[in-house]
């Protein structure tokens, strides 16, 4: 057991000093901060201003009556206002504070329309004409021509008429978009107004604020979690993932380095395989650990400062590093046999494809399995290697988690995938750590595996 | 832990009827080696003669189709893994890791605790002159110098059983006959070695036995001594006691089959089937003598012999089929 701690640590020591290692571990929450505060800034629609002139044909004259103080600056920025402050209620409260409200006003697009009345009876043909011809400054971006019955149907009827839009070649549909919404508003404002209702009264009526769901809890209560709760398995799910393919990695290429630099058979002449296996299964698991580790702590923080903590069953932290260990034997082993049996990395990389699918494949079942956590599909994911333990996962950080028999016989089912995995590695790494010269297939490392 | 096999347990090495194949090829047949303890052992046999199959059979990095290998007492060398040295032919180190640190952790995969293990790495590396290197990463130092530290890591733990595969190929005069000091210096302290080597003046200057090998099979296992004399007593060292004498008389013998200057005096070939005693006898007869003698073979001549005898010799197998057939 010595010489397998020494071993060991030896693969620690030299991968947890590592700069690549130090960059990797701070490398993905620095982009998840730097995603969360800058994407806005940088992708969203920040910066997009528009101002020009919207050329209204009117024949009724209550339309534009509705129109002109919906149009108005003042009307403008407490309309922006109050969806900025809209935006804010929906976001959870640590993104409410790390994006701001400034963040938001920026990025809102700030459309000014300035609105010219042209005669009830103008010539439309010329109206039309306008929109492209003359000068640039004197084109209207946009002429309304509203229909006779747009506030009062003809005859009595519910039928009412509309308007027509007629805009500037190649116009920004956001522009297009706000003249819409603001002749949305103004009709049926007129058509409240010509019914005998207060269009304020009826707006206040029909206003309910969003609210936030309490989550309640023996002796506490706690915000909303609606988001948090989908994202939860996906988080899990990503630290499974992150654990697992971090070790493998490190495992396939230390293991490359070692045969490739001809180092191996001078180890060998000191330590078993078995023992050299050992001991690197251990310590790049130590190393893997560490990072699952930390990452964890700083998502306990992250839901600590958000009093979101109750939202985690801590109980979860436990089965991931269960699971972990589960996932990493059996994929971590085989990447490890992959690099005793290759000579160079880019050898390795053809034999690696099936198990990066196997572990990309639960990403694509994230979703049907976090919908719906007790389908037979799911259900069945749950006992299948090696993608048991991200399906259980997934499930088990659902709004739905499943019954303990079968959390404990996906981990039964998985530390029996992995004493398979371990059998097979082994025979692999014995045989495959003093070959050299034509690179093998799988289907070589499995008669390796039966000749052993 | 297997204990010690009673049959092997004064040899230091013993192979016993030991075959290694690779596919249709057979690389060791046969193969029978008793290496007492305390023996300095030199093992020779042209390339892809099966010397590194042995010797990874020996360390039970590869493992026999048949027979029993038993090492320091045990069935198994992994069972005293930590009281064998090991120089393998391929050699290597980890390339960013420092001179010091890579001894270490070779030292403490052998067995060795913390307590001295800086004192004694530095002692080790003084004994190559490399002192000083410890901070360097091994990718800085050259070849011959990599070489040494791996000869430091193969007898750090000062082990009972030292094997060494090729351990002076690559070196310079100077680096090379530091290394043969220091493996009689190993000697000299009671491990027993083994070495492999093609180079045979080193085997000859070094060994005090000889095992050959060929195609696999063994073709030769005798004390030094007792090869020069069983072999080739056909030449003899002639020095006239007039160095100006006329040497032609000779070749008019029929005993003699031809003459060569030789500094200082003749070597002289005599014919085959001619007792060395006889051919003496006619020679003296004809020159008087200032120094007569059977000439000593050389090992080299004694390999070229056996190989040139016995046809090309098997092309090494391929460390594919090696590891495969160690399954």
């Amino acid at each position: 057991m010595y010489k397998v701690i020494q071993v060991a640590w030896r693969e620690f020591v030299v991968t947890v000093m590592s700069k690549a290692f130090l960059i990797g571990l701070l490398l993905l929450p620095l982009i998840g901060i730097v995603t969360a505060w800058a994407m806005p800034r940088l992708f969203a629609d920040g910066g997009f201003e528009a101002s020009g002139t919207l050329a209204l044909v009117d024949p009724d004259g209550r339309v534009v009556e509705a129109l002109r103080p919906k149009l108005a600056p003042e009307t403008i920025r407490a309309r922006r206002e109050a969806e900025t402050a809209r935006a804010l209620e929906q976001m959870p409260s640590n993104a409410r504070a790390l994006v701001g409200p400034e963040t938001i006003r920026r990025i809102a697009p700030r459309i000014d329309l300035a609105l010219v009345e042209r005669p009830r009876d103008a010539d439309l043909d010329a109206e039309k004409a306008r929109l492209y011809s003359g000068p640039q400054e004197e084109r209207p971006l946009a002429l309304v021509v509203v229909h006779e019955d747009a506030v009062e149907p003809a005859d009595g009827t519910l039928e009412f008429g509309s308007y027509d839009l007629f805009v500037r070649p190649r116009l920004d549909n956001r522009i297009e978009n706000e003249i819409r919404r603001v002749m949305r508003e103004a009709i049926i404002d007129a058509r409240l107004s010509a019914h005998g209702y207060e269009p304020a009264t009826l707006q206040a009526l029909f206003n309910v604020p969003r609210i936030d769901a309490v989550a309640v809890r023996p002796g506490e209560e706690s915000g909303g979690t609606g988001v948090l709760t989908m994202l939860l398995p996906m988080a899990f799910g990503a630290l499974l993932f992150i654990g697992v393919m971090t070790g493998g990695q490190a495992l396939l290429t230390s293991t490359v380095e070692e045969k490739s630099s001809r180092v191996i058979e001078v180890l060998l002449s000191a330590v078993s395989p078995m023992q050299l296996m050992a001991g690197k299964l251990l310590g790049q698991m130590a190393v893997s650990l560490v990072g699952l580790g930390l990452y964890i702590a700083m998502g306990l923080v992250f839901l600590a400062g958000a009093a979101l903590l109750g939202l985690l069953d801590l109980s979860l932290i436990f089965y991931l590093a269960i699971f972990f260990v589960i996932t990493y034997l059996v994929l971590g082993s085989l990447m490890m046999a992959i690099g005793s049996a290759v000579n160079e990395m880019r050898e390795a990389q053809t034999m690696m494809t099936p198990i990066v699918l196997l572990l990309v494949m639960p990403w694509m079942l994230w979703m049907p399995i976090s919908r719906a956590p007790d389908s037979t599909f799911s259900v069945v994911l749950s006992f299948v290697p090696p993608i048991n333990s991200f399906a259980m996962l997934f499930r088990m950080a659902s709004t739905s988690p499943p019954p303990a028999w079968q959390v404990w016989l996906t981990i039964a089912i998985g530390f029996a995938s992995a004493l398979g995995a371990l059998w097979f590695t082994a025979k692999v790494f014995r045989i495959g750590l003093l070959m050299h010269g034509k690179p093998p297939t799988f289907m070589t490392l499995v008669r390796w595996a039966r000749q052993a | 832990m297997t204990g010690p096999t009673p049959a092997f347990a004064d040899a230091a090495i013993m192979l016993d009827g030991v075959n290694k194949g690779f596919g249709a090829q057979k690389a060791v047949d046969d193969f029978n080696l008793v290496v007492p303890r305390g023996a300095l052992f030199g093992f020779i046999g042209p390339n892809g003669a099966g010397k590194t199959t042995t010797i990874r059979m020996i360390m039970s990095i590869l493992f026999p189709d048949s027979g029993r290998v038993s090492v320091l007492g045990h069935a198994s060398a992994l069972d005293a893994k930590d009281r064998i040295g090991y120089l393998p032919e391929e050699r290597g180190v980890y390339r960013k890791m420092r001179v010091g640190e890579f001894l270490t952790y070779i030292a403490r995969l052998k067995g060795i605790r913390s307590a001295g293990l800086a004192k004694r790495v530095r002692r080790g590396l003084e004994r190559v002159r490399l002192q000083g290197v410890e901070r360097k990463r091994c990718e800085e130092l050259s070849k011959g110098m990599l070489q040494k530290v791996q000869f430091v890591a193969a007898i750090l733990h000062e082990p009972d059983l030292l094997i060494l595969d090729e351990p002076f190929s690559g070196l310079d005069p100077v680096s090379m006959r530091q290394l043969e000091a220091l493996v009689l210096e190993e000697h000299e302290r009671g491990a027993t070695v083994l070495f492999s080597t093609h180079v045979m003046h080193q085997a000859e200057e070094l060994c005090e036995h000889v095992v050959m090998i060929h195609r696999g099979r063994k073709v030769l296992d005798d004390a030094i001594t007792t090869i020069q004399r069983r072999y080739d007593p056909r030449t003899i060292r002639f020095e006239p006691l007039d160095p100006n004498a006329d040497v032609r008389a000779l070749e008019a013998l029929p005993i003699v089959e031809r003459i060569e200057r030789a500094d200082p005096g003749y070597s002289i070939r005599i014919a085959e089937g001619t007792p060395p005693g006889d051919a003496i006898r006619g020679i003296v007869d004809v020159l008087a003598p200032a120094r007569v003698e059977l000439a000593r073979p050389r090992l080299e001549d004694i390999f070229i012999d056996i190989v040139a005898g016995s046809g090309s010799p098997h092309a090494e197998p391929r460390e594919t089929e090696a590891a495969t057939a160690a399954a």
